[in-house]
């Protein structure tokens, strides 16, 4: 891999190495994250996007201490914030970095505020707890971020308790909540997959709105790439518990190196009326993490795969700056493989013959 | 909320007469009457005292007069205690039943509410599962069973230590509360501790209790401002079953522990067939217990903002 060699002294904000997180359960070890490696720059947002059950949630709530472990279990990985590790604890030096330094939203705002306390109250709370805060003084900042969650009547909302609130309000305060001791990193599980599609915008330019402000940096994990195309500058695209391609924003919708990308892309629905089409969903369904595949996993589900897919696993494969594919169609054996990819969706479950049969890159099907 | 309470004054209300006349009517269904215990007596005494008794009128006549004087509050005279009026019974004798029940529903809910979480933040380890085992017992076994195995433990041991740590049986002074309202306060106890650890257990798992992580509070700060809060709210509703539990419960620990309560005279009552008396306490009891739920009712409102304000 060629890396970026410029010299600097400052670690990057965040970085996460190899990380890898098993759960126990009656049935054998779910594999939710094997070897996930990123990192976050200041003021940047990263993407996660991914199917379903790829192992979003995890990968940000290990980080974030929220694991239940057990069942849960960090097989292997690092985590640094500033160069200083923050896996396996939630403290740095003996301050919780949660609340204050990273800030989390989750899904489901409805369920994700405490039912008995005012929202004010909840908003006031990592104020007091970090920063040493009075209660009063802390009540009086929740206020102020309310307002710039542009809750309108901010004083008296901030009385109020959750089910006084709309989704899309909650969510609001939610951010609120997050950004209160202006942390330097904000993670968004699906922020707005449980709201209307018509609040959605205002949550995610809030978010976009606050970053400029503060120079917040945002992990935003989604499965909708019309989000992704709106906010991100980074992109990781996850599949079964890794991290399958790993590019700028344009990179991911317009040199995609992965098919498994191609295939998102071509499932993503489009509000532009010019390129109406229908969704093609990939098909199949996603390997089994309790025992996941030798070689490539998406092997199965691939209209690609070649034969060595089956048995080894493709390295991250460098392709351009801050850009990786972890696909053998970019070995250097494979001619045309990148083009092959890009060739997208109309030809996606088509497939296209190899050039070199015999080689451990010839196509595996017939 | 003022309205509410009012509403419910007066659900508690009708409550309170249903009860009034299901009693008297069931009285009046019992083969027998407060008169036929009584040893030999001769028709015209009979006759002589079921006039003063108003025995003789018909029984729609008699629940009017019954009915009217429950209105000002006149629960009538005993039959078998000679002249001596209901309400004096109640205004002699409620106050021991009622320090006898609250004493037990403040252990049985402090006790309900304590257990219940450590077995939760235990869970499946050595606190929970003997404390779970102890919640079995506290449900199976009946209140008069502990009663006796408690009065029989405290005679060894006041034997073995020489002086009497705590009275056997008896009532006067404050340490002769503590055990039966221990005892009767057991089995709800258990039902409060098994429902406070699936209460809580489900509140460790929610949503908001991972955003408070997320928040990086202290884990104490967790416990007692987010979790506590929200897993007692079930407790809170099953207080005034727990309170009627509790009253009907005293009418055993009272008669085992000597205790001049008034269960014991509604007992010795339901026995002599003392048509007022049993009357009498069973619509006290009942309006007393109507009360005590419109009063939980109220104070879940108070601790729960989506009731509060709705
Ligand atoms: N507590 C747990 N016990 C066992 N398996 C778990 C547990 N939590 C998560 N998993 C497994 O880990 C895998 C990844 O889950 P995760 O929640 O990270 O997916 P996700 O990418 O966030 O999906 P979604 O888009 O649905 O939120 C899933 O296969 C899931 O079954
Ligand atoms: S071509 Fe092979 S390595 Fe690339 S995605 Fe398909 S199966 Fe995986
Ligand atoms: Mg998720």
């Amino acid at each position: 891999m060629t890396q970026n060699t410029s010299v600097t002294d400052e670690p990057p904000l965040l970085e996460v190495k190899d990380l890898k997180v098993e759960f126990d359960t009656y049935g054998g070890s779910v594999q939710a994250v094997r070897g996930v490696s990123f990192s976050v720059e200041e003021g940047k947002t990263l993407a996660i996007v991914g199917e379903s059950g790829c192992g979003k949630s995890v990968t940000v709530q290990t980080l974030m201490g929220l694991v239940p472990m057990p069942p849960g279990r960090l097989k292997s990985g690092t985590a640094t914030l500033r160069g200083r590790n923050i896996l396996g604890t939630s403290q740095i030096d003996g301050q919780d970095f949660r609340g204050s330094e990273i800030g989390m939203i989750f899904q489901d705002p409805m369920t994700s505020l405490n039912p008995t306390m005012t929202i004010g109250r909840q908003i006031a709370e990592p104020l007091e707890v970090h920063r040493g805060w009075s209660h009063k003084k802390a009540f009086s900042r929740a206020i102020e971020l309310l307002e710039m969650a542009r809750i309108p009547e901010a004083e008296q909302r901030a009385k109020q308790y959750p089910f006084e609130f709309s989704g899309g309000m909650l969510q609001r305060a939610m951010i609120a909540m997050a950004i209160a001791c202006e942390p330097a990193i904000l993670i968004a599980d699906e922020p707005t997959t449980a709201l209307d599609v018509t609040i959605q915008a205002q949550v995610l330019d809030l978010m976009g709105d606050l970053q400029q402000d503060h120079g917040t940096a945002i992990i935003l994990i989604t499965h909708d790439l019309g989000v992704v195309a709106r906010m991100a500058d980074e992109v990781a695209v996850m599949y079964a518990g890794q991290i399958v391609e790993r590019g700028s924003v344009d990179d991911i919708f317009y040199r995609s190196a992965h098919p498994y990308t191609v295939g998102l892309r071509a499932a993503m629905p489009s509000n532009d009326p010019s390129a109406r089409r229908s969704l093609i969903p990939i098909e199949g369904s996603p390997p089994d993490l309790f025992s996941p595949p030798t070689g490539c996993a998406y092997a199965a589900r691939c209209p690609y795969a070649m034969k060595i897919c089956s048995t080894s696993e493709p390295p991250p494969f460098v392709v351009g700056q801050d850009h990786f594919g972890k696909c053998w169609l970019h070995h250097e054996e494979v001619a045309g493989g990148w083009e092959k990819i890009l060739s997208g969706a109309p030809t996606l479950l088509t497939g296209a013959k190899m050039a070199r049969a015999s080689s451990p890159l010839a196509e595996n099907k017939s | 909320m003022l309205l509410y309470a009012l509403k419910r004054l007066i659900q508690g209300l009708i409550t309170v007469w249903f009860i009034a006349t299901a009693t008297f009517l069931a009285m009046h269904a019992v083969p027998g009457d407060p008169l036929s215990g009584a040893k030999a007596m001769t028709p015209e005494i009979r006759k002589n005292l079921e006039a003063k008794y108003g025995l003789d009128k018909p029984v729609s006549q008699q629940y009017l007069i019954y009915m009217g004087n429950l209105a000002h509050g006149d629960l009538g005279i005993s039959f078998t205690q000679k002249n001596r009026e209901v309400n004096d019974i109640i205004r002699e004798h409620f106050p021991v039943s009622a320090t006898l029940g609250i004493m037990a529903v403040v252990f049985a809910g402090l006790g309900g509410t304590l257990f219940g979480a450590l077995t939760a933040l235990y869970r499946n380890k050595w606190p929970d599962t003997v404390i779970m085992i102890a919640v079995i017992l506290g449900i199976s076994v009946p209140s008069f069973v502990f009663a006796a195995f408690a009065q029989l433990a405290m005679v060894k041991i006041n034997g073995a230590i020489g002086f009497s740590l705590l009275p056997v049986a008896g009532w006067g002074s404050v340490s002769h509360i503590i055990m039966p309202s221990l005892v009767l306060g057991l089995g709800t106890m258990a039902y409060l501790t098994r429902l406070m650890r699936s209460s809580m257990l489900e509140i460790i798992s929610s949503d908001y209790i991972r955003t408070a992580n997320a928040k990086g509070l202290p884990p104490t700060r967790i416990f007692m401002k987010h979790e506590m809060r929200n897993a007692v709210m079930p407790v809170v509703t099953v207080l005034g079953p727990a309170i009627a539990a509790i009253t009907t419960g005293s009418f055993v620990v009272e008669l085992v522990f000597a205790i001049p309560g008034l269960g014991r005279y509604f007992v010795q009552a339901v026995q002599q067939l003392d048509y007022t008396v049993i009357m009498g306490t069973t619509v006290f009891f009942g309006a007393f217990l109507v009360l005590m739920v419109i009063l939980v009712d109220l104070l879940y409102g108070f601790i729960d903002p989506r009731v509060r304000v709705s």
